[in-house]
């Protein structure tokens, strides 16, 4: 009965992976057997006594650590939760700054890919290699176009200072956006306003009028009651009202920055799962062209595209929560 | 739970040893000689456990029946069909954000339409609908805790709340 | 050899001189790169043993420094980062993967008759992730040794200039090791019984493996996140748990509790199932209430997940929910008494051998009940609300994880000790050892209690005269304690060299472990054994024989 203790040099022992969020590579590997001829078939290793038991202890040992991962990013979700629940204001002030059509374009990709990932398994299934391989390809570029969106998203926030915690300077203030004066045009016209008027006051502080007169003939006309329209939104998005920061002229509401932490945090650990998924992929990508997978042993690319959904399904619920909050 | 007791047969000799997870008999070990039986489907091959306890893969005209070999075989039209309906309430949910459903309409709408695709792509993309329920009761264990978790954090979420902000406010009025 | 009777492999004992799994390949490579679960556990056993010595020697520490009131030998500073690193390498590198990954890793898959675990490369990433995790806990160490308190309490831990970062980021890695751990023992379990194992034939070991794998997988992954996010909070100021930017501290304390709850129980299940290993056997009589027990195992796990608010009576949780925690964690108290009498049970009219692993395991009863019970003192929330903090709750986990998990680790070391060396520890040496731990243990925590509930806080450098007395008493316990480790320590290292040799069944267990040689082959059986009986019965159908010092199957005298 041949041997498990010297073959083994030939695989690395599996560390935590990109920074021991994709310990996935661990979970795959150990399905393996490397050149294990003569156990009762290639590819069935030596402490497995049929296929199916090392496939379905494979399936069982997948979605174990896909549980684990599902409680992994619920710490996110909950945090998330908390915060949404207790300042709502934060939530509603940062969402226009997001770009809803590159977190929709995002949504689709994976959705794609997910697709592929699936057929890759019937393919596998089927022997059937050419198609196999250009799937795990399909699945790949889509991961890639993901990762390339969530770069160029990242850019513009930094581009527009929007950091996570202390260095959380908007470069724009939120009612000068594009989303925000489309949606609520009046509201960011009666901010523009309130905004001169409390720099108009502050010039005139700063250097006191000759005129006394001038100066109180600056301030007035800005003080009509303002419209539903007006008001409205700048409260809901903490500008204006007991949650802002500055309650001398409209501003951001005073915790602003924690929703870009969070965003990054939740957004950033998502792509490095990505990114593991990625690699996982170019593995098997290899593999699979070598035509290693068949009806018999399949595992590997089953347990790749379990991964991968689960990393779907984390996005198709980070999307509304980020991007489509109203 | 099932699958996992085995019968006792305390007066069979095994003549390999066999996985506790199957009820069917000992197959007879492969041919090492035969070249590359991993890319081949055989008949030999056990029947497929999930066969005989989950509900028959629909019928399908098209390529790959799942009835030999290690699992279910998802056919092509369904892949797509699935991911149709993914797509679609993927705009679905982006467009109902133009509509104001109240205060926290909207959210529930969202997680309710993400929840529906989750749901396609669980039963569906991640094979649960085929595959052993034991599975199925681990995913929804996972559910179950995070539920637990986010309750009670939640319930306890306006305790303190006042403290934060009254500390908050008075340290930085201080500041300022 | 490959006899057919119904028990596989050996119904001769073996020399350990023969090919085994110890000598079957040689070089330290053969070591750093096996997929051999029973090299991985002893890897794991030396491992942990040394962390064991490194957080015991820091325990000393601290006890010394209580000698007296104020400075002893160390400032207030020096004593928050001892205490700390006593609790964090106890909690992380020694008792979470303790049983689990040094025993359970040896002894489970050969009580399954199997060849290995699931995943080997997995186990061996788990070991591996474990130095990792190490190395990081002692970068901590040699920078500016984190004092925050093993439970790095927000905002302290994100604002304090200790190396918090690489001691939290240890703890991160470490939790991966552990649920690499817990996911190949449920897939194991469920996929690699031999014929005839039902699930209920399985041994206690292997169901208190389980319920402990099934809340490693569960629980881990939310301390994972819970410390990444105070290591992004203190380096990038995010504004999570820090109040001065908008965070809340005791949301912490949520997440940190919802996993290190269940991390006790990970801690002690393990050791109800060594305990339930030896107490039948060293009875000579069939466990009493097999189910009652396994079901517990499982029921532990689970209502230890709804818990976690007991830890936060006195945090600002609402009043709501610090009742429906305190009343929950009274029912934990069920199962584990259900163990207990089922133990006692079990020893009730049978022949009692006090060898040095009945020993620990007598010693577990006592002491697990008085610490478990101390727990449900401090569930009473009006009760929490003046222990809180206090000694009193010192005491109380220690017994348990003192006088609980290691009690039973070392019970378990020297039950499977002739195993997997193949050689007897010294008998007497062994009782003695067990004597001073378990007179080292008492005389260290009992005192504890007293100073809890005089109002002596726990964590605290200073402390009125008034406490003196009771600090030294339990320091001279410590010391106690530490040389019947130490002593312990020198006669097993001194067994591998001119211990006796160990037949394959020295102490005449039913389970399928001693149906392999001591020390096994690395292969473990030739065939899986069929499995017609309990993991309890039989043991009339073994007999001791003098000749080697072990028990072999009554009916075969003549072995093949």
């Amino acid at each position: 009965m041949s041997e498990s203790t010297s073959e083994s040099a030939t695989s690395a022992p599996k560390k935590g992976g990109h920074g021991a969020a994709a310990p996935a590579h661990g979970g795959h590997d150990a399905h393996d057997a490397h050149g294990a001829h003569g156990h009762g078939g290639p590819h069935l290793a030596h402490h497995f006594d049929t296929y199916q038991q090392q496939f379905d202890a494979g399936k069982l040992g997948i979605w174990l650590f896909l549980l684990t991962e599902v409680l992994f990013f619920s710490g996110l979700f909950c945090a998330y939760t908390v915060y949404r629940g207790m300042h709502p204001e934060v939530f509603v002030y940062a969402h226009y700054f997001l770009n809803t059509t590159m977190g929709a374009i995002n949504t689709c990709v994976l959705l794609i890919s997910s697709l592929t990932a699936a057929w890759a398994v019937r393919n596998a299934q089927l022997a059937q290699r050419k198609l196999l391989v250009l799937n795990i390809l399909i699945t790949i570029a889509c991961a890639c176009t993901f990762m390339v969106v969530k770069f160029f998203e990242y850019e513009h926030k930094f581009h527009d200072g929007l950091l996570p915690g202390p260095a959380f300077h908007p470069t724009e203030q939120v009612w000068e956006l594009e989303t925000f004066k489309h949606k609520h045009p009046e509201a960011a016209e009666y901010a523009e306003k309130l905004t001169k008027a409390a720099e108009a006051k502050d010039a005139a502080k700063a250097a006191p009028a000759p005129a006394a007169a001038g100066a109180a003939v600056a301030e007035t006309g800005v003080f009509e009651r303002p419209t539903e329209e007006q008001l409205e939104p700048l409260i809901k998005a903490g500008v204006l009202g007991p949650t802002a920061e500055d309650q001398t002229r409209p501003s951001k509401p005073r915790n602003a920055h924690v929703f870009f932490g969070i965003y990054f945090f939740m957004t950033g650990l998502h792509g490095i799962h990505v990114l593991g998924g990625i690699g996982v992929f170019i593995w098997l990508l290899l593999r699979a062209n070598k035509g290693e997978f068949g009806p018999k042993y399949f595992g590997p690319i089953d347990y790749a595209a379990l991964y991968w959904h689960l990393v779907d399904l984390i996005w198709i619920y980070l999307f509304p929560l980020l991007y489509l909050i109203h | 739970m099932s699958n996992e007791d085995t019968p006792e047969n305390a007066d069979k000799e095994p003549k390999s040893m066999q996985g506790s997870s199957e009820e069917q008999p000992p197959e007879p070990r492969e041919d090492a000689t035969r070249p590359n039986p991993a890319l081949e489907p055989t008949e030999q091959d056990e029947p497929e456990e999930a066969a005989r306890h989950e509900p028959p893969p629909p019928a399908d005209g098209h390529d790959g029946h799942s009835d030999h070999g290690l699992a279910h075989t998802m056919p092509v039209w369904m892949l797509i069909a699935v991911l149709g309906a993914l797509m679609g309430l993927t705009v679905l949910t982006v467009s109902v954000t133009s509509f104001d459903l109240g205060s926290e309409g909207n959210l529930v709408v969202a997680m309710v339409i993400a929840t529906i695709k989750a749901a396609l792509v669980v039963t569906f993309f991640m094979h649960l609908l085929w595959d052993k329920k034991f599975h199925l009761i681990l995913f929804l264990t996972a559910v179950l805790f995070v539920v637990l978790f986010l309750s009670m954090s939640i319930t306890d979420r306006g305790e303190y709340q006042k403290n934060i902000d009254l500390y908050q406010s008075t340290t930085s009025a201080a500041a300022k | 050899m490959a006899s057919p009777s119904a028990t596989a492999d050996v119904v001769a004992p073996r020399s350990s001189g023969s090919d085994n799994y110890l000598t079957h390949d040689k070089g330290v490579l053969s070591w750093i790169f096996t997929l051999d679960h029973k090299r991985i556990g002893v890897m794991y056993l030396c491992s942990v043993l040394t962390a064991f010595a490194l957080g015991g020697f820091f325990a000393l520490l601290v006890r010394t420094e209580l000698l007296t009131p104020g400075h002893t030998i160390m400032d207030h500073d020096t004593y928050n980062q001892m205490f700390t690193l006593h609790g964090a390498i106890m909690v992380f590198l020694v008792i979470i993967p303790g049983i689990p990954a040094a025993l359970g890793n040896i002894i489970m898959p050969l009580q399954l008759g199997a060849k290995d675990v699931a995943f080997p490369r997995m186990n061996l990433a788990s070991y591996h992730l474990w130095i990792v995790g190490a190395l990081f806990m002692l970068t901590s160490l040699a920078i500016n040794a984190v004092d925050t308190g093993w439970t790095f309490y927000t905002p302290y831990s994100t604002t304090t200039s200790t190396a918090v970062v690489p001691a939290a980021f240890g703890a991160f890695i470490l939790g991966f090791s552990s649920i690499f751990t817990g996911l190949n023992f449920i897939v194991t379990m469920h996929k690699m019984r031999p014929p005839g194992m039902t699930w209920f034939r399985l041994p206690l070991f292997c169901w208190a493996l389980y319920s402990t794998a099934l809340i490693q997988v569960l629980a881990t992954p939310v301390i994972g996140i819970t410390l990444l996010m105070m290591i992004i909070e203190r380096t990038v100021h995010i504004g999570i748990f820090d109040p001065t930017l908008g965070g809340d501290p005791v949301l912490f304390q949520h997440f940190f509790w919802f996993y290190s709850h269940p991390a006790v129980y990970i801690m002690i299940v393990p050791a109800f199932g060594v305990i339930g290993e030896i107490i039948p056997v060293f009875s000579r009589k069939r466990i009493f209430g097999y189910k009652f027990i396994a079901i517990s195992s499982l029921a532990i796990a689970f209502l230890g997940f709804l818990v976690w608010g007991h830890h936060m009576f006195v945090s600002g949780q609402s009043v709501l929910a610090g009742t429906i925690f305190s009343a929950i964690t009274f029912l934990i108290a069920i199962p584990t008494a259900i163990k207990v009498f089922n133990w006692i049970t079990t020893m009730y009219k049978g022949v009692i051998h006090l060898d040095t692993p009945m020993l620990y395991a007598l010693a577990f009863l006592w002491v697990f009940t008085i610490g478990g019970l101390t727990g449900v003192f401090l569930a009473v929330m009006s009760v929490d609300v003046h222990l809180h903090d206090t000694y009193f709750v010192v005491a109380h986990f220690h017994y348990v994880m003192m006088g609980g998990a290691i009690t039973a680790f070392m019970g378990g070391l020297h039950y499977w000790w002739p195993k997997f060396t193949g050689k007897m520890y010294p008998e007497k040496a062994g009782r003695f050892g067990a004597a001073l731990v378990f007179i080292g243990l008492n005389v260290t925590f009992f005192p504890q209690f007293i100073l809890g509930s005089r109002g002596m806080p726990r964590r605290y450098y200073n402390y009125l005269p008034e406490f003196q007395s009771l600090h030294v008493l339990s320091t001279l316990g410590a010391y106690t304690l530490g040389i019947g480790f130490i002593l312990t320590a020198i006669y097993l290292f001194k067994s591998l060299k001119t211990g006796k040799t160990s037949p394959a069944n020295p102490w005449g267990g039913a389970t399928l472990e001693w149906q392999c040689s001591s020390p096994p082959p690395y292969y473990n059986f030739h065939k899986a054994p069929v499995v017609s009986a309990g993991p309890y019965d039989g043991y009339e159908n073994l007999m001791y024989d003098e000749a080697i010092g072990g028990y072999i199957p009554r009916k075969s005298s003549t072995s093949t």
